[in-house]
């Protein structure tokens, strides 16, 4: 390969790879999540980010950052204590790719100036690299074999492409030395450069030797080879090769797949191999380098700078400045491994609900599509767009993120360290300032008389439909709630009644005013009222009724039924 | 679902009402352990006033002042009546008791002693009773000696007009004033509820607001009347507060139900079951009862506890009231028990229910259906003899009687509990002797 | 006695004092704890979806079948949460088919074996106050405590069969064991506000100041709480105040310290 096209390759690689780091960087200091966020401007977060780094690295935490950039960044700790074969994949695949990049890719930068003598056909250089090779292929292997999750994260086309590329990358670098192991004419240009001659007759006893010992395919060899042949070729090969060359059966990946390739060396050579699978190999690699920071794999920066800033806050006690950049920074340093989906407190309710949102991995995506822009097109105040597959996704998102109950065991398992129970509080703030915030709000934005008229206008229902009973059981039964004598016994002992002495925000029904209201078939009106959404759920009411109505009950069934019925009026346009 | 529950007692009280409670109340105190179902609904819709016998006959509206002189006067004309069938040394102790209890649950009682007395109403009518809590008790002497008395109502309590009262009771109390006053705290609500204020006034900080509001507007006052809204369960703190606070003896009026003193009566009474061991099933129904033949054990099938509970008892006390608390059912057809479907003794036609006037002061032969019971006190099955030997009748279910009319609530209730528990402690005696 | 612990998703976050307190005061006394893989009890998915909270409390309840354990939960929400669920299905039938098949997508199933215990009424009545007593080594020699029992582990007494709701007394005599006076105050049946501090603080913080006024002016030095939301709201109310004015306690921790366990074991 000539070197301009190589160099011109890996320096216009080098650039894109470059542009887009800057990019994917950038995007620390530019988006906002959380409504702290929004009040700082860009060029503070990049202050706070050098403030920060200053201080860690030159103060007493410096030590702190050492012992994370060892056990978390290279040792992978918080991986191994959650998933130990992944871990085991993981670490294969860091140790293996590193040295190959170091000690293959830039031998003449890194193993010529540390290792004199080196040569990549030597030992013990010669079963390394093939050993790093195998260490990626086994752990990317282990990697790409994992449990079956009920919602699996969309993987991206360039997130494919990006893993096929490395896979292309360590098996052309493994078929490109098996070629060379098994190739005539690369041993008759060794020759010709170290020992002057290509003539298959004078070069007979080193062919002899390379031929048996070292795997390559003449096709023109006398056979069976006469042992004193031999024994002359060793010491030949002793004299001019062996500074250079180790038996290559020490490649214990490319030797096997030389043997292979021996039918069709020749046509390899004729087709001069040499070349265009350099070229596939390097440009392959080159290809990578410029995408890695357009894909998921842009982790690998990523990850490290998360868990270093981690380490270096102490007790996570960001500035304003530096939390907004950290959650940004999160939501690349996410590796999508879904290690804090599988044992989140809601996930059998995110199978039930059919709502991935409830998951953290896919809230993490959505947090990032929030402050993106890209979830939701501007709509009218409290609406989401108009057209209804957005507005049901945005829903959605909503009804996940509404549900984790912050627990904290997707932050704590997180093995890259994300401060996720952070970042579902931002992105509730910022879902709340979109128009989608939590049942209890929205309800409450209009008043029950309000909800009632949308209602009459919109659903074309008859109140007491089949749908709700399932949803709402008691509240659809009579019998439930026609013993009500409006004693006002519930009334009397409610403690949200009680404590309601401010007109604004106290309630409008009273319990035994909502069951009157079921009495008289007037259920729509119960529906968005600040009972349904203040009822502590203390049963006071349901224990101390004199005819056994079960009052907290039916108003906990009134606000599911709440969610679901008023929910599905959001943001249809109102009737002219 | 998770199994069902396997429980003994010596008696099974169900119902929750007045004689209910009176009647495991009664039970434990002689030792026996007892198990209550039911919810003390009826108990919050009381008064916090007991009544014995205040009207006989109804039918002439003749008020008594002497509880002991109308019920002679009852046991002469009126023999069947259940209070009849109770003598009145019985009736003493079982209303020494009963009231003893309330007391040891800090709510407490004027001694009972021999005479009615009579209480303001929140509507300004005058009401004829026995038993009065302490924190009305100035009040039964204010409506007596009439000095120049302020009634205190508070904006916003919509049962409660002290305006209405004084506007009732016109010329018969010239020295009678209202005022009107913010309830501290609630000055932005339209709308009070009287628990609500009872349970703040038990804080310090507001019963000193609140008192500060009224002290300048007493004038010559030398009583006053509240709303029943001081305190709920530290009735009597709340009430000496006042009368301390404001230097004159200080009344409650009793409130339409759901009252406050109809939720500290309930109160109290739970505490005193929970004190002395009764185990209580609060909104659980009895979906089954029955009886073994030999006489030894009753069973109960009890609903709506998690799990369901079967409850073995020796004798059964049926305290289920009449058609609010669904002991008595009535349709198109007839009235019936709705536990184990007694024989009722009622009119013998739906026509003969009601009389033509609705106001009619002799009441309606509807009032006084219920179940006929033995002088044991155990209600009579088809065949005219008692339904089971160990199973007994108590309270407002019973027949012959118009308690609402005959202002004799809590006599009824509290006697004939007395009573049925004194046959049940002495059968009880007899089997293990026997 | 074995149980299977179900701690439910606040104690781990947001008190994992309660939890180390609660597993030393019960192996102490020689109840064996087993964690299963529990998950949420369904406590805030009732007020979206009904079917949902059904599920994910039966799933719980299914697992522990499984074991072949009940259930023992210190946390008042959690147990009224859970036992509701199987109210639910035990009435509804429908909804109970639609459960069983979703637990049957994954190979559980709930047949209604499995109990739920209140960690209360397991050292009242299971373990019973003559076995705590006994371990008690060191009275706390009249501290003055106001007992909130969480309204979830009283009320509807036909789902939680704690006692007399309206009146109960057990809270006070595991106090009393420990050499603590249990004061009496009018409030202490009243709810929180915790459930409320999300949809509208400032009434919950009204309730909150209201019951903690109470047991200042019935004499408590302290409140005890049996449920990690009531205390956790104790707590947040004062947080803001330089001098908080009444302590806040767990009662594992209050009968920890009176059986002589180590501070550190029972988080503090």
């Amino acid at each position: 390969m000539s070197s301009t096209i190589f160099f011109s390759t890996l320096y216009a690689s080098l650039v894109l790879c470059a542009l887009g780091l800057v990019w994917r960087v950038s995007a620390w200091f530019r988006l906002r999540i959380g409504p702290d966020a929004r009040d700082v401007a860009s060029s503070q977060r990049v202050a706070a980010v050098f403030r920060g780094a200053a201080s860690a690295l030159f103060g007493s935490r410096a030590l702190r950052l050492l012992g994370a950039l060892f056990l978390d960044v290279l040792l992978l700790r918080k991986l191994f204590a959650s998933e130990k074969l992944r871990w085991f994949g993981h670490l294969l695949v860091m140790v293996g790719f590193t040295l190959l990049l170091l000690m293959h890719a830039l031998a003449p930068l890194v193993s010529a100036k540390l290792f004199p003598g080196y040569q990549p056909t030597l030992d013990p250089y010669l079963f390394l690299r093939d050993l790093s090779g195998a260490m990626v292929l086994v752990g990317v292997a282990l990697l790409l074999f994992r449990r079956r999750a009920d919602f699996p994260q969309p993987r991206r086309l360039i997130d494919w492409a990006f893993v096929t590329l490395l896979l292309i990358v360590v098996a052309t670098g493994f078929v490109f030395e098996a070629y060379k192991i098994a190739s005539p004419r690369a041993f008759y240009r060794m020759t010709e450069q170290f020992i002057g001659s290509t003539d298959r007759k004078e070069l007979e006893p080193l062919r002899a030797v390379w031929a048996s010992e070292f795997g390559v395919a003449f096709d023109d060899l006398k056979q069976p080879v006469d042992p004193a042949l031999l024994q002359q070729g060793r010491k030949l090969q002793q004299d001019s090769c062996a500074s250079c060359h180790s038996k290559p059966t020490s490649a214990f990946v490319s030797y096997p797949v030389a043997r292979a390739l021996a039918p069709v060396e020749r046509m390899l050579d004729a087709g001069r191999a040499n070349e265009w699978l350099l070229y596939l190999h390097v440009f392959a690699c080159f290809l990578g380098l410029a995408s890695l920071p357009f894909t998921r794999f842009f982790h690998v920066v990523a990850a490290p700078v998360s868990l270093l800033v981690n380490a270096a806050a102490q007790n996570r006690a960001f500035s304003t400045a530096g939390r907004a950049s950290q959650r940004a920074l999160a939501l690349d340093a996410c590796v999508r491994c879904g290690i804090c989906d599988a044992r989140c407190s809601v996930a059998p309710v995110a199978r039930y609900l059919e709502n991935a949102y409830l998951l953290p991995s896919h809230k993490l995506v959505a947090t990032g599509a929030l402050a993106g822009g890209r979830l939701l097109r501007p709509g009218r105040e409290n609406d989401a767009s108009p057209d209804d597959t957005h507005r049901d996704e945005a829903r959605r998102v909503a009804e996940g993120a509404y549900l984790c109950t912050d627990c904290g065991r997707c932050t704590s398992r997180c093995p890259v360290g994300l401060d996720l129970a952070d970042l579902w509080r931002a992105g509730r703030d910022d879902l709340a300032a979109v128009g989608l915030p939590p049942p209890e709000q929205w309800v409450q934005a209009r008043s029950a008389l309000a909800w009632a008229e949308s209602l009459e206008a919109g659903s074309g229902q008859h109140p007491l439909a089949d749908a709700d009973a399932a949803f709402a059981p008691l509240s659809a039964d009579r019998r439930s709630f026609s013993r009500c004598v409006q004693c006002q016994a519930c009334t009397n002992v409610c403690p949200v009644v009680a404590h309601s002495i401010d007109a604004e925000h106290g309630i409008d029904l009273t319990p035994q005013k909502v069951m009157n209201l079921l009495r008289l078939g007037l259920r729509d009106l119960t529906l968005g009222s600040r009972m349904v959404w203040d009822c502590a759920s203390c049963y006071q009411c349901q224990e101390n009724c004199p005819e056994g109505v079960r009052v907290a009950d039916i108003m906990l069934e009134l606000r599911a039924l709440s969610v679901h019925r008023l929910g599905a009026l959001r943001g249809r346009r109102e009737p002219a | 679902m998770t199994g069902v529950r396997q429980a003994r007692c010596d008696v099974a009280v169900i119902g929750a009402g007045m004689a209910g409670m009176a009647a495991a109340l009664f039970a434990v105190e002689r030792g026996l352990s007892c198990i209550q179902v039911g919810n003390s609904g009826g108990l919050l819709f009381a008064s916090g006033l007991l009544d014995l016998l205040g009207v006989q006959p109804v039918a002439d509206g003749r008020l008594w002042q002497s509880p002991y002189e109308a019920l002679a006067a009852l046991a002469r004309e009126e023999p069947d009546h259940p209070l009849a069938r109770v003598d009145a040394r019985s009736i003493r102790s079982a209303f020494e008791r009963f009231v003893a209890a309330l007391g040891g649950a800090g709510l407490r009682y004027v001694s009972l002693g021999e005479r009615n007395r009579k209480v303001l109403t929140s509507i300004g009518t005058i009401k004829t009773t026995f038993g009065v809590p302490l924190s009305m008790v100035a009040g039964v002497d204010a409506l007596e000696t009439r000095p120049p008395c302020l009634l205190v109502d508070f904006r916003g309590l919509r049962e409660f007009s002290a305006v209405q009262i004084a506007a009732t009771l016109g010329e018969r109390w010239p020295g009678l004033r209202h005022e009107r006053i913010e309830f501290p705290g609630c000055e932005a609500l339209p709308e009070l509820y009287a628990a609500h204020l009872a349970r703040a006034l038990e804080a310090g900080e507001t019963r000193a607001r609140a008192i500060a509001l009224v002290k300048p507007l007493l004038g010559e006052a030398r009583a006053v009347g509240f709303p029943a809204v001081l305190g709920l369960a530290r009735s009597s703190e709340v009430h000496a507060a006042f009368e301390a606070g404001l230097g004159v003896p200080v009344f409650e009026i009793p409130t339409m139900p759901t009252s406050v003193p109809g939720l500290r009566l309930s109160g109290a009474l739970e505490a005193v079951m929970s004190a002395r061991g009764v185990r209580r099933h609060h909104q659980a129904t009895v979906r089954g009862l029955a009886f073994d033949g030999g006489g030894g054990t009753a069973t109960l099938d009890l609903e709506g506890i998690s799990g369901g509970e079967r409850v073995s008892a020796r004798a059964v006390v049926l305290a289920t009231g009449r058609f609010s608390g669904r002991g008595l059912v009535a349709d198109r057809e007839g009235v019936r028990e709705s536990i184990l479907g007694l024989p009722v003794l009622q009119p013998d036609s739906r026509e003969a229910w009601h009389q033509r006037d609705f106001l009619d002061p002799s009441g309606h032969g509807i009032n006084r259906a219920g179940l006929r019971v033995d002088d044991a006190w155990r209600p009579l099955g088809a065949d005219g003899r008692p339904a089971w030997p160990r199973l007994y009748a108590v309270g407002s279910i019973l027949a012959r009687q118009d308690w609402m009319r005959s202002k004799c609530g809590s006599g009824l209730a509290i006697a004939t509990s007395w009573a049925a528990i004194e046959q049940v402690a002495r059968e009880l005696r007899a089997a293990a002797a026997g | 006695m074995k149980y299977a612990l179900f701690l439910g998703c606040k104690i781990p976050a947001q008190l994992p004092a309660y939890e180390l307190s609660t597993r030393a005061v019960l192996g102490h006394l020689g109840v064996t704890l087993v964690d299963l893989e529990f998950d949420c009890c369904g406590y805030p998915v009732r007020d979206v979806s009904r079917d949902g909270f059904a599920l994910a409390a039966a799933r719980n309840l299914a697992l522990a079948e499984r074991a072949g354990l009940d259930l023992l939960t210190p946390c008042s929400c959690c147990f009224g949460t859970l036992r509701h669920a199987i109210r639910f299905l035990g009435e509804d039938a429908a909804l109970r088919a639609r459960v069983t098949q979703a637990l049957a997508a994954e190979g559980l199933a709930w047949s209604g074996k499995s109990e739920v215990e209140h960690l209360l009424s397991v050292l009242a009545q299971k373990l019973g106050i003559d076995a705590i007593a006994a371990a008690v080594r060191a009275p706390s020699a009249g501290l003055r405590v106001a007992a909130q029992y969480g309204c979830h582990a009283l009320r509807p007494s036909d789902v939680t069969g704690i006692d007399n709701a309206m009146a109960p007394t057990l809270f006070e005599t595991l106090i009393s064991v420990t050499g603590a006076t249990p004061v009496d105050w009018p409030r202490r049946l009243d709810c929180c506000g915790d459930p409320l501090h999300q949809a509208n603080t400032a009434l919950s913080e009204r309730m909150t100041q209201a019951k903690i006024a109470d047991a200042l002016e019935s004499g408590a030095e302290a409140i005890c709480s049996a449920c990690p939301h009531c205390h956790l709201r104790f707590d947040a109310v004062q947080a803001d105040s330089a001098d908080p004015s009444i302590r806040t306690l767990l009662y594992t921790q209050l009968l920890g310290l009176a059986m002589r366990l180590p501070a550190k074991s029972l988080g503090l």
